[in-house]
């Protein structure tokens, strides 16, 4: 399982604290301790939500040279404005980097998919156009074929690609959890070579006991061919998860990764 | 790499249990190393003697793993995947063996007995049985005593090893003894059996040669047999 770590996210307060006032040794510490923690790629959303694009811009650089002096770890550059994920993927010069993300929808589609091929990077596409987010496994999966079109058109390989099929919350809706597996299972099935990410959390949204309802969201996923999840690294519950639910479906050869994580240490 | 470092390392990397280059081993950090596959295939080519492979590189370190899951610091896993590398290296030694007309230690006939399915415990011994330098002719599971009774006559076989793991199936093998007897071959024959429900005293009864507790330790009874 690929994981991206979730929390530096300028939406919570205490990250916002860190983009606003530039704490590289804040930033640094907590990157560390996420990486550490068994993270293969950072999430980096540094949208305050009060300065213009340039400003975002600055604080993306910012935030791509302080991780990637320090830490030798993929980035994934979150930001629904083209502009910033290209200042990030600039700063990253040429080092693994992650675009989160775009929607099959032409306006974005134009401006990020040529930037994936630009710059070699990984590009998270998610199950929705024009008209949001669809409520049935074929209409994503509709969503999917649009920017696979569009890729392949910008010549970025369908294994740099990572499709979301898009979590929403099982509070709204009973339903939304069996909707995002099954769109799961028809990516995987349609696009053998792309890979499969989603935004863990969302699922329990509004609800209590929020770690149990992520570790069996995430087991599902998992035996529905998910690769790469955005989460909470930090969260032992869910690393376990990762570790006992790709064991029991063989995708922990020769069991190591579980073994490493459970068997008695000496 | 000179000699003695390839042989060093192909034991190192069967302790491990990498059997390709991108496995993990027990250890972590190991991935993208050449591993049994990689370095056997090397060894070959510089033409290091094929049976002093298979003693330096292979019967040891399965001692090795033996004992580590004995003290149970290897789980099931972990052993399976050393024998895994050991099936790996004999896939690539053996037509060398056969070429260099090297005997094997004796020609062993394995078998899970009528009525019962289990295996994995046969295949790991298949495995351990050849990296000691066994020729090894597996039957499967399910095999009824008149069979194993014939492939050990035709195939001159000087052992035959028997598995069972269920207690309505462990009869068995008391069958395939008396039929080694009635066509006349049973003294031709050593027969070491295993399996949860079997015992040494077991063995006994039926008149078996020995009891192997696991696949190491069949290894060892043979040893002990001086064979």
């Amino acid at each position: 399982m690929i994981i991206i770590g979730e929390q530096i996210n300028a939406t919570r307060s205490d990250i916002k604290r860190i983009v606003e006032n530039h704490r590289e040794d804040k930033l640094i510490e907590l990157a560390q301790k996420l990486a550490k923690a068994g993270a293969t790629y950072l999430d980096v959303n540094i949208g305050t939500g009060k300065g213009t694009s340039d400003d975002e811009a600055d604080d993306m650089r910012w935030a791509v040279k302080t991780i990637g002096d320090k830490i030798d770890i993929p980035l994934c550059l979150d930001s629904a404005d083209a502009a910033v994920i290209e200042a990030g993927l600039e700063a990253r010069e040429s080092k693994p980097a992650m675009i989160n993300s775009t929607k099959a929808e032409k306006k974005h589609l134009e401006r990020i998919v040529p930037l994936a091929n630009r710059y070699n990077a990984q590009l998270v596409a998610l199950a929705m156009d024009e008209s949001g987010i669809p409520k049935t496994p074929e209409g994503r999966l509709t969503a999917c074929r649009k920017t696979a079109d569009w890729c392949a058109k910008c010549d970025v390989p369908m294994e740099n690609v990572f499709f979301d099929p898009l979590v929403l919350p099982v509070s709204a809706g009973p339903m939304q959890g069996l909707l995002t597996l099954n769109t799961l299972v028809m990516i995987k099935k349609e696009f053998p070579e792309a890979r499969t990410v989603i935004g863990l959390s969302n699922i329990s949204f509004g609800m209590p006991a929020r770690a149990i309802l992520n570790t069996a969201f995430l087991q599902m996923a998992i035996y529905a061919g998910l690769d790469a999840a955005i989460m909470d690294p930090l969260n032992e519950t869910l690393m376990q998860a990762i570790r006992t639910g790709e064991a029991l479906v063989g995708k922990d050869r020769h069991f190591r990764k579980y073994s490493r994580k459970f068997r008695r240490k000496n | 790499m000179n000699e003695q470092e390839l042989i060093e390392k192909i034991a190192y990397n069967v302790i491990q249990g990498r059997v390709v280059a991108e496995d993990e081993g027990f250890d972590e950090g190991l991935e993208g190393e050449p591993a049994v596959t990689e370095l056997m295939e090397q060894a070959v080519e510089q033409n290091i003697d094929a049976k002093k492979l298979v003693v330096e590189c292979l019967t040891g370190s399965m001692e090795d793993v033996g004992e580590k899951y004995d003290k149970g610091i290897y789980l099931i896993p972990d052993m399976l995947a050393s024998a895994e590398c050991v099936g790996a290296a004999m896939d690539i030694l053996g037509p060398r063996l056969a070429k260099a007309g090297i005997e094997t230690k004796g020609r062993f006939i394995l078998a899970t007995v009528a009525g019962d399915l289990h295996d994995i415990g046969k295949n790991i011994v298949g495995i351990m049985l050849k990296g000691a330098g066994f020729e090894v002719i597996d039957l499967g599971n399910d095999v009824p005593a008149d069979r194993i009774v014939e492939e050990t006559r035709k195939n001159n076989a000087q052992f035959v090893g028997l598995s069972a793991l269920l207690t309505t199936t462990m009869r068995e093998m008391e069958k395939v003894v008396k039929s080694l007897q009635n066509v006349g071959i049973r003294d031709k024959v050593r027969v070491l059996i295993g399996g949860a429900p079997t015992s040494d005293k077991f063995a006994e009864q039926i008149g078996a040669d020995a009891y192997c507790r696991d696949a190491f330790h069949a290894v060892d009874v043979l040893r002990k047999m001086n064979i």
